[in-house]
Parts: C-alpha cells; sequence; structure tokens
C-alpha cells in the first residue's frame, strides 16, 4: 500500500512547480521551435533539433547545450521537419553540387543521381536533418578509386579491359589458325599410318610405342584447340559484352571524375568539402539570412 | 535507244496479215478489208502523232501539270500497234528520268546530268561528284502496281520508288545507306554526297508541292516531326550503352532530357533524342532529330558524326529505319 499523505503541503506544492516548470520548459521549446518555422529562420531550427550536433559543428564544443529531451519531443516529426528543411538546402546543393540530381522518394526523403548523363548511377542518400550525403559505399568507392588510377594514367577498368581484349585476340587466332591445325591433323596421322605399318626389331618396340603415343598426345592436344575454336565465337560476343559494360562505366566514372575536378579541384577537395557540408550550411545560412526568399 | 527497237520496220502486206482484224473475216468484202487496214494504219498514224505531242510537252513545257502528265502518259505508253513500230525509241523508264530533270529545271534546281548511253541505247543520270563511282536509272516495276525503282546501275541500290499513277514516292533506307554512308562513304567527298541528299529531297519537295505526292522520306526527312521508326524497336539497353560509350569517344555526351530520354546534344543546336513507349509500350524505341531550321534529317547526322554513323551501321538489325515494306523488303 502506498501511503498517499506522505508529502506534506511544501513538498507538494515544490513537486507542482517542478512540473509545472518542466512542462513550461517543453511548451517554450516547441514555442521558439514554432516561431523559429514562422520566421523560416532555418539555422535556428537545425540548433534547436539537435544542439549537440550543432555545437559540436559549430561552436566546436562538445555537449555545449544539449537539450536531448525537448529535441526527443519532435522525434515524429523528423519526415515533416526534414520535408521543410530540404526547400533551402536542395537550392544550396544544387549550387554547390551541381552535378547530383536529386529525387524525392518520399516525405522528408531524397535520393540523388550523379550526373545527368544515361544510366546515371544512384549516388546515394541525402540526410537532411544532419545535412550529410549517405553515399552509396560501392559507387563511392569506384570514383575514389578512379581518382587513385589517375596517377597512374589509368581508368577504372584499364586492366580488365586490356585482359580481356587480350583474350579475345587469343580467341581470335584460335579461330584463324583452323586451316594450320587441319594440316598439322593430317601430318600427324600419314605419320601414324607409317609407324603402325612399320617393322621393327623386338627389342625396338618399346621405342616405337613411345613415338607413337607422342603422336597420339600431340593429335588430342589439336583437337582439343579445336573443340576450344567452336567456343570461340560465343566466348568473344560474351567478351565483346563484358568490355562494354567495363567502358561504360569507365566513361560514367570518367564523367563523375570531370565534375568533380570542374567544381572542386581535386577528390580530396571534395571530400572535404562534404566533411563540412553542415558548417558551410550553416555558415551560408547565416550569410542569406536563412535564405528566407527562396523558402516560399 | 533499246537495240529491240534497231530492227527494219515491219511491212504488212494485206493478204499476209498477221492478226485478225476486229470484225470477223469472213464477212468481210476486200474493200472492207481495204478500209479496216486504212483505218487502223490511221489509229497508228493518230497514236505515233499524240506520241510526239507529248513527248514535245514533257521536253518543252513550262507549265507543271502538263508536264506531269505527259510523264505519267508517256511512262506507259504503247507507241507501236500491230500495223506500224517505230524503230529508233526511248524506253518507258527513260521518260522517268527526263520527268525529273525536267521538274527540277522547272524549279530552277537541275543539277543531275542527263546523259545518253551510246553502248547501251539508254539514257541515265550523272551527279556531279559521284560520277566517278556510279549512274542511275529507272527501273520498271513490272508488276500490277507499276512505277519504277530510280536505281544505282552498278550496285543495283534502288533509291526510291516513283509511281505517277499512284502520286506516290517512297525512299528505301537500307539502299540510301548502304550506297552513300558504306559504298561511296571513302570514296566521294562528304559534300557532294550532301548535294546528292539535297537532290533527292528536291525531287521529293515538288512532287509534294506542284502534284500533292504521298512521300515518305524515311531518313532524308528533315522535319521535327519525323519519327524514324526504327527495325527492332524492342532492342536492349546495351545497343544505347554503346552510343553511350562512342559517344564519349567522339567527344560528346549523351545526356538525359527532362523527361529521362536520351539526349544528343549536337553542333549548331542539333538534337537527336531517342524516345521509348510513346504512351505505347509496344512501339518500343523511335528516334528523333530536332534542329531550328527543321533542316537536318537523320541522314545527316549520320554522314556528319563518325561516331553516330558506325554505332548505326554496328546495330543495324535493331536501329535500320524502316521504309514502306510494299515497295522494299
Amino acid at each position: 500500500m502506498v501511503n498517499v499523505n506522505t508529502l506534506s503541503d511544501e513538498e507538494r506544492l515544490e513537486a507542482t512547480q517542478e512540473l509545472s516548470k518542466a512542462v513550461a520548459n517543453k511548451i517554450r521549446y516547441l514555442q521558439t521551435l514554432a516561431t523559429a518555422i514562422d520566421n523560416k529562420d532555418d539555422r535556428l531550427i537545425y540548433q534547436l533539433i539537435d544542439s549537440d550536433h550543432y555545437s559540436e559543428q559549430i561552436i566546436q564544443a562538445k555537449h555545449g547545450s544539449a537539450d536531448t529531451e525537448n529535441e526527443n519531443l519532435v522525434n515524429d516529426t523528423t519526415a515533416k521537419l526534414s520535408q521543410y528543411l530540404s526547400a533551402n538546402l536542395l537550392a544550396y546543393l544544387a549550387e554547390t553540387y551541381p552535378f547530383f540530381y536529386f529525387e524525392q522518394v518520399d516525405l522528408g526523403r531524397f535520393q540523388f543521381y550523379f550526373g545527368n548523363w544515361w544510366d546515371r548511377r544512384l549516388f546515394g542518400e541525402l540526410d537532411v536533418i544532419k545535412v550529410h550525403f549517405d553515399f552509396n559505399s560501392t559507387e563511392y568507392e569506384k570514383l575514389r578509386r578512379a581518382f587513385e588510377l589517375e596517377g597512374q594514367n589509368k581508368r577504372l577498368n584499364s586492366d580488365k579491359i586490356a585482359m580481356l581484349s587480350n583474350q579475345a585476340d587469343q580467341l581470335q587466332a584460335l579461330i584463324d589458325s583452323q586451316g594450320q591445325r587441319d594440316e598439322e591433323k593430317e601430318k600427324i596421322r600419314l605419320q601414324l599410318k607409317k609407324v603402325a605399318q612399320e617393322k621393327v626389331m623386338p627389342w625396338e618396340t618399346s621405342k616405337l610405342k613411345e613415338a607413337k603415343q607422342q603422336l597420339v598426345n600431340q593429335l588430342s592436344d589439336l583437337s582439343e584447340q579445336d573443340e576450344k575454336s567452336q567456343e570461340a565465337y560465343r566466348l568473344i560476343k560474351d567478351n565483346e559484352n563484358k568490355v562494354l559494360e567495363l567502358s561504360k562505366e569507365d566513361t560514367l566514372v570518367g564523367y563523375e571524375k570531370q565534375s568533380v575536378i570542374a567544381k572542386f579541384g581535386t577528390f580530396d577537395a571534395f571530400e572535404a568539402r562534404c566533411e563540412s557540408l553542415y558548417r558551410d550550411y550553416m555558415a551560408d545560412l547565416i550569410a542569406t539570412s536563412g535564405r528566407v526568399n527562396t523558402n516560399e | 535507244m533499246n537495240k529491240e527497237y534497231e530492227r527494219p520496220t515491219e511491212v504488212f502486206k494485206p493478204n499476209t496479215l498477221n492478226v485478225e482484224p476486229t470484225s470477223s473475216a469472213p464477212t468481210l468484202s476486200t474493200s472492207g478489208r481495204l478500209i479496216t487496214y486504212n483505218d487502223q494504219l490511221k489509229d497508228s498514224l493518230d497514236n505515233g502523232y499524240h506520241f510526239t505531242e507529248l513527248l514535245d510537252q514533257l521536253i518543252t513545257t513550262d507549265d507543271a501539270a502538263t508536264l506531269f502528265n505527259a510523264a505519267k502518259m508517256l511512262s506507259t505508253y504503247q507507241l507501236d500497234t500491230a500495223y506500224l513500230t517505230f524503230p529508233q525509241q526511248y524506253s518507258q523508264s527513260d521518260f522517268y528520268l527526263i520527268f525529273i530533270n525536267r521538274l527540277l529545271a522547272l524549279h530552277d534546281r537541275e543539277r543531275v546530268i542527263l546523259q545518253s548511253s551510246d553502248r547501251y541505247g539508254e539514257l541515265y543520270h550523272e551527279f556531279p561528284g559521284i560520277n566517278s563511282a556510279g549512274y542511275f536509272i529507272f527501273n520498271l516495276e513490272n508488276s500490277v502496281q507499276g512505277g519504277a525503282y530510280y536505281t544505282e546501275k552498278t550496285t543495283g541500290e534502288a533509291l526510291f520508288y516513283l509511281s505517277f499513277e499512284k502520286h506516290t514516292l517512297r525512299f528505301n533506307s537500307r539502299a540510301l545507306t548502304q550506297l552513300l554512308l558504306v559504298d561511296y562513304h571513302d570514296k566521294i567527298e562528304k559534300n557532294a554526297l550532301k548535294g546528292f541528299e539535297t537532290y533527292l529531297l528536291d525531287i521529293g519537295n515538288y512532287l509534294k508541292e506542284d502534284y500533292g505526292f504521298d512521300i515518305d522520306f524515311t531518313l532524308l526527312d528533315p522535319s521535327n516531326n519525323a519519327v524514324y521508326q526504327l527495325a527492332d524497336a524492342n532492342f536492349s539497353s546495351s545497343v544505347i550503352d554503346q552510343l553511350f560509350v562512342e559517344a564519349a569517344n567522339g567527344g560528346r555526351m549523351l545526356e538525359l532530357s527532362e523527361s529521362g530520354a536520351p539526349i544528343l546534344k549536337l553542333d549548331n543546336d542539333i538534337v537527336v533524342q531517342l524516345l521509348q513507349d510513346n504512351g505505347d509500350e509496344s512501339l518500343g524505341w523511335t528516334l528523333k532529330v530536332y534542329d531550328q531550321q527543321h533542316e537536318v534529317a537523320w541522314f545527316d547526322v549520320l554522314l556528319r558524326y563518325e561516331f553516330l554513323r558506325s554505332w548505326y551501321l554496328k546495330n543495324l538489325s535493331a536501329l535500320e529505319v524502316q521504309s514502306d515494306v510494299l515497295y522494299f523488303n
């Protein structure tokens, strides 16, 4: 049993005041947020909804004015907030990353493609709240690797393509040498016939046998090559398709590289900008008074 | 003039008539026969005289309608009759050639040269700049549909079908591609090929303007509204992958339009667009070429851009622009 009468009046009053204060605090938080939204003060909204991240990034102080409990109040509103904040953010990104093409997939959710060329790659998703690109790691890695290979004057798939071309040449050679093989086979068959008819002394039979076996082996080697050459046409066709795929990827990544270089100069600079995107964007919001005009 | 006409004139004697008179012979008196014979001769002479009138018109008239009528009549004219044959004659297909020259001359655009071959006894067309490679004649279509095919003599490529009767002109994209983009590609100047294309377009345009012909220009159609129908519209996207790669090698980017269709921007605001699904998925891919002046056709683009030409030729089984199957297959 709980004794409800254990609190003194004084204590009860204090508890009520505490509660009232706590609720008032939440109201104040929500009121501030509502005003920020009314004023289209995106920077303040960012600060309010994730103060921890904000202070870490902007004030460079850890846990400066964390208000996580209040922030939890809008947890179930993230998609709507994200949708609202995306308007200004996308306008900013269009200038900073002109080669990213965003596509809305759901309320407040955006994925982006790299470029506007044929078969462009889906490059990742945008985290509007965190002002952060969640890159598709496979695609991102390809781009990074392409920059790395630049030093060696190679494209992403240069080696693979060279290998496949080499294979294709060999296959073609196999096809082209069919006539030569046919001649050789004929020669060996004649030799075999001759060997079969040869009469030798008993102590020479093993030597003869050996010679015969050698000829048979040669013949089967040639037949094996014949079989391979039968397959060669199909393999060459497969090969061509693979080379096309790889060349396409090289072309795609090549365009991506050019885009990055045109805007940022180097891949490192591009990465650094992505790293500081949140800070840069907050600074931009301050500089442009919250891009108020674009958020109509 | 055809050799077969170079035989001596046959002389018909009344008593060796090798044709049945129209009415039954036994009932005719001798004088009746003579009269009939004489009437036949008169008709034949009239027929010959009418022919010369039409030929006069074909050669000299300045009136488009008269010209057309003369060509149409002459293209099926039977000059010889059982009673009268003319040893020196032009063949019916020659009148098509003459007509083309005269039509273009009426518009001051006669660029093709009408030559006569002593060796083969026929007329032919020579086009300045490509005459080293070939020459052109009309081949009569002998089936009921009539008309004639404008054909390059040495290769046999039939470039278009023309019918006065049906007011129809159909270009043959396959022959045009083979002759102008493959056979002539390495031996003829591009300017000459372009000039020849303009000449072909002139023929089509004047037939349309002057006589209301129904024309299928196929890959020569410069209108932005032209939708080029392709041989296998449901080709795999690897065909476009190839274009993407070859365009990049040719210094161009295959982009996506706002609607997501692949487009290729070329010089002078020329845009090549591949379109899928014109509201109906079964239509597959089609091709369009835009330019501000409505002057550029798919053919022009192929002629000018080597990477497009090689892509088109490599994937002809999918990309070949379709011609009218009624006349070409």
